[in-house]
């Protein structure tokens, strides 16, 4: 597994690289569609690769991301400013996870706290969006 | 032994197809990183099967297998599924796609899905 997971730090920094550019942008334009598609893109592909390394933490993340970045795309902007710091936070996660995988080349511990924070802000729109109640 | 596109817009998880199917003698023709790159490689490669991604930028892998199939009505085209799509799953079967794969890729479930859907169209 080692190549692949060469081939994954290679992505999975570019990946961290364009969501990032992705959240400057949106902090500029919160309906900055395109941006909200880059970040939506990225954390599923990260997804994807982590899970297929068994990168449970990094999987779990980038998943909460994903799953908020779809309620943001459906809503066709962000929800606030707590919205793009938790994005930032979420993005500074993944990108800590990514650098412990680089370093030791072990799976990267699970980030609990930031888990329970994207939790909670889907849940939270959940709740004040009535299609989803 | 078939002829097949490998559509991601991730060279990992294009790796990772690329090497379950050679393994099993299939021969990968080309690569597309995004919707419209899938939609243009098959126009050129004429494979046997696509491996299509769902979520991938300019036009999604949905999108794409439309395109494919307003070129050649009886292509052959699997997507490729996280866990939580299946609703785009099931649009992507409705639009005409003949399988799915579920991500993370287990070599097994890849080449049965492949061997069933070959098996199927007589190629």
């Amino acid at each position: 597994m080692a190549k692949y997971r060469d081939v994954f730090l290679e992505e999975a920094t570019d990946h961290l690289a364009e969501m990032s550019r992705a959240l400057l942008d949106l902090e500029k334009d919160p309906r900055r569609v395109e941006a909200i598609d880059v970040l939506f893109r990225m954390a599923h592909s990260i997804k994807g690769m982590a899970a297929s390394l068994e990168y449970a933490s990094i999987a779990e993340v980038a998943h909460l991301l994903e799953d908020r970045m779809q309620e943001i795309r459906s809503a066709a902007r962000l929800g606030g400013p707590e919205d793009l710091a938790l994005l930032f936070r979420g993005l500074e996660g993944l990108e800590c996870m990514v650098a412990v995988v680089r370093e030791t080349g072990e799976p990267p511990p699970p980030d609990p706290e930031l888990a329970a924070a994207l939790s909670a802000a889907s849940a939270a729109e959940a709740e004040t969006d009535p299609k989803k109640a | 032994m078939a002829r097949i596109l490998v559509a991601d817009d991730a060279s990992f998880m294009r790796q990772m197809i690329r090497e379950i199917v050679e393994s099993e003698g299939h021969e990968v023709v080309a690569e597309a990183s995004d919707g419209v790159e899938a939609i243009d490689q098959y126009r050129t490669h004429q494979p046997d099967v696509v491996t299509m991604d769902i979520v991938m930028p300019r036009r999604s892998g949905i999108d794409a297998v439309k395109g494919i199939l307003e070129l050649d009505a009886g292509a052959c085209v699997v997507m490729c599924s996280a866990l939580g799509q299946e609703s785009l799953v099931t649009e992507a079967l409705q639009a005409g796609a003949k399988d799915f794969i579920v991500k993370p890729f287990k070599p097994d479930a890849v080449i049965q899905t492949l061997g069933k859907v070959l098996e199927k169209e007589d190629l």
